[in-house]
C-alpha cells in the first residue's frame, strides 16, 4: 500500500489559446467509508479518503472537488478548463488522515 | 469424503452468512441518512425548492454491473459565470452527498465527470448551485444489481 497518494494526470500535449480541454486524474486510493468490516477480524475498517483534491494552474485556483467515501476507490476525476498561456497545472490532494499530496503537469499552449 | 448432506449443509450455511453480511451493510446502526436530510446539511433547502433543469445533463449507465465502481458525467449549457457549484447526491446510499465541485470562470464550461459507489438502484443527482442563490438539477435513475457501499 506504499502507493496511497500516487496519481495519474492526463492533459492534451498541446492545447489552444482559450479552448476548453479535459483534464483527467486518477488518484491511488483505497477510499474506505468507514463502515466496512475486515473479513478476517470482523473490525470495523476505519474510514480513509480522499476529501478535497485542488486544480491550480499557475498558481490560479481552476477547481476544487470536495470528494467523500461515496466516490469509488482509485478516485478518477474529469473536469474541463481553458488556458491562455503555458504553464504548470498543479494538483494538491488530501486525505481525512492528514495525508497531502501534489502532483505538477505541463500545459502548453499554443496559438 | 463429505457425504451430499453435509455439503448441502455448508452451502446453506455460507447463502445464510452472505444475506446477513448484505444486510448489514444497511442496518440502522450506520445512521442512514435520508436525501433530505442530506440536502438540508450540505445546502439548506428543501428537494422541492430545487427546480428540474433540461440544460443539466447526467450520463450515467441505466444499469450498473457493480455499485462499486459507476461511472458518472454532468455537464451543463448553463454559462460558468452564472455557476457556482455542483453537488452529485445518490438518493439511496448510507450517507447520498457524494461530492461537489467548486467551479471558477476558469473552467469554461460546466463538466464533471467522476465514478462513484452506489449502495442500490436509486436516482443520481446532480443539482447546481447559482451565484444567485438558486438550485437547478437533474438526475438519471441507475439500477445497481450488486451495491458497493460495503
Amino acid at each position: 500500500m506504499a502507493s496511497i497518494g500516487r496519481a495519474i494526470v492526463r492533459v492534451p500535449k498541446k492545447v489552444k489559446k482559450g479552448q476548453g480541454f479535459k483534464v483527467q486524474l486518477v488518484i491511488i486510493h483505497p477510499m474506505e467509508t468507514g463502515l466496512r468490516k475486515d473479513p478476517k477480524t470482523g473490525k470495523k475498517i476505519p474510514a480513509h479518503y480522499i476529501t478535497h483534491v485542488k486544480i491550480y494552474l499557475n498558481n490560479n485556483l481552476v477547481t476544487k472537488i470536495n470528494s467523500s467515501p461515496g466516490i469509488s476507490k482509485n478516485p478518477y476525476f474529469a473536469v474541463k478548463m481553458k488556458a491562455m498561456e503555458s504553464g504548470t497545472l498543479k494538483i494538491v490532494y488530501e486525505d481525512n488522515k492528514g495525508g497531502k499530496w501534489e502532483k505538477a503537469v505541463n500545459i502548453s499552449v499554443e496559438g | 469424503m463429505k457425504t451430499r448432506r453435509e455439503l448441502l449443509k455448508l452451502t446453506g450455511v455460507v447463502a445464510a452468512s452472505l444475506i446477513l453480511s448484505t444486510g448489514a451493510i444497511f442496518s440502522p446502526a450506520y445512521a442512514k441518512i435520508s436525501l433530505e436530510e442530506a440536502l438540508k446539511k450540505h445546502l439548506g433547502v428543501d428537494l422541492s425548492a430545487i427546480k428540474e433543469s433540461n440544460e443539466i445533463k447526467v450520463k450515467a449507465p441505466s444499469i450498473a454491473e457493480s455499485g462499486a465502481n459507476v461511472p458518472i458525467q454532468v455537464s451543463a449549457s448553463i454559462p460558468i459565470e452564472k455557476v457556482e457549484a455542483l453537488y452529485i447526491f445518490v438518493d439511496k446510499n448510507p450517507n447520498p452527498y457524494v461530492a461537489h465541485v467548486e467551479f471558477t470562470p476558469l473552467n469554461g464550461e460546466v463538466f464533471f465527470a467522476t465514478r462513484i459507489k452506489m449502495g442500490a438502484t436509486s436516482p443520481v443527482r446532480a443539482i447546481l448551485k447559482l451565484k444567485d442563490g438558486s438550485y437547478v438539477m437533474a438526475y438519471k435513475e441507475v439500477k445497481v444489481t450488486v451495491g458497493g457501499c460495503g
